[in-house]
């Protein structure tokens, strides 16, 4: 592979890792709300 | 068997961004012209979608909240009747689809075929809402705090999709473009659009009173008039972004080859999105129930 390529290659993982750490680690955090909520909630 | 149908569907969620991420990166071809990095395309593209799809569903709940907390003010019941479920659909189409020709022969095809699209959705969109609100049969209140909770919900999840696409755009346009950023049409539209979200999220955060979630929906409002502007802002000025892929002018469209990537990463994040915008709205109804305890429990006291 030639020094493009492997940029080219670097900055999609980058995308996509990106992605994944906003949109799981979001939910993540939605879960842990909801969780906590459960808590309060019960007499 | 709630929780086994989440759990399914969460299965197959899961399943499905595995399968659509197998085909955007060992199926899909290389582009001809960038490589590797047009991979990008199979997220950034999908993610925009649906903070369109989402931030039309805060304006949908905003609208119903407003309306709803109109009637309650006027003491009147919600009434359901067949003239309600038909006239304001069909009236909304006609007018559209009239707009949509005189625009399409005078002003520009594409912008007239949107108009005239927009009329067949509001129109969908308007029977869809009415028939669900005949089946809950709920009260002016209840159904303020419902539309309150899916407008807050659809926001904070189309910001979530909004912040992959402004974080997306700049990776893939640092290789393409050699900059990261530019003050084009399309991309300060949407960091536009971003800010406005942002700003109604932060408002609903830190402002208290019972007029808060009224000037929520207003501002919930307006702010989707931004959504038509970055749909076509890279079709009214032709600067940096590339032209559109899909609606686009003649010629515009992808290789058949990468058309199954993209629907099926459409599909995963489409079945994503409406997972955390469930999870996010039963949070939202549960803070709902917290507070009216915690103001119940004060008037007791």
């Amino acid at each position: 592979m030639d020094q493009a390529a492997i940029l080219d290659h670097q900055f999609r993982i980058a995308a996509y890792v990106v992605t994944w750490v906003i949109q799981f680690g979001y939910a993540a955090l939605l879960f842990l709300k909801w969780q906590a909520q459960k808590k309060k909630l019960k007499p | 068997m709630k929780r086994l149908a989440i759990g399914v569907y969460l299965l197959v969620t899961v399943a499905l961004l595995g399968w659509a991420y197998y085909q955007a990166i060992y199926v899909a071809p290389n582009d001809a012209m960038q490589g590797e990095i047009f991979r990008i395309f199979y997220y950034h593209v999908p993610n925009a979608m649906l903070c369109f799809l989402f931030f039309s569903l805060n304006l949908v709940g905003s609208v119903w909240f407003l309306a709803a907390a109109e009637r309650k003010k006027s003491g009147g019941a919600f009434k359901f009747s067949l003239k309600g479920l038909i006239v304001p659909p069909i009236i909304a189409l006609v007018v559209l689809v009239i707009i949509g020709m005189i625009v399409r022969a005078t002003v520009d095809p594409a912008v007239g075929n949107y108009i005239s699209d927009s009329g067949l959705g509001l129109a969908l969109l308007w029977v869809a809402v009415y028939l669900i609100l005949r089946s809950l049969r709920l009260s002016a209140d209840q159904q303020m705090q419902v539309a309150d909770a899916l407008a807050v919900a659809a926001a904070e999840v189309g910001v979530v999709f909004a912040t992959v696409v402004l974080i997306t755009g700049p990776i893939w346009g640092r290789r393409a473009w050699g900059i990261w950023w530019t003050w084009d049409a399309r991309l300060t539209t949407t960091l536009v659009l971003w800010l406005i979200y942002t700003s109604y999220l932060l408002l609903r955060r830190f402002a208290a009173g019972p007029q808060m979630q009224t000037l929520a929906a207003v501002l919930g409002i307006f702010g989707a008039l931004d959504v038509p502007i970055v749909y076509m802002s890279n079709r009214w000025w032709r600067t940096q972004h590339p032209a559109p892929v899909f609606g686009g002018a003649q010629g515009s469209g992808m290789d058949s080859s990468m058309l199954p990537a993209f629907f099926w990463n459409l599909a995963a994040w489409f079945a994503w999105g409406l997972l955390i915008l469930a999870l996010r709205y039963h949070v939202e109804r549960e803070h709902q129930r917290i507070v009216a305890a915690e103001a119940e429990a004060a008037l007791n006291a």
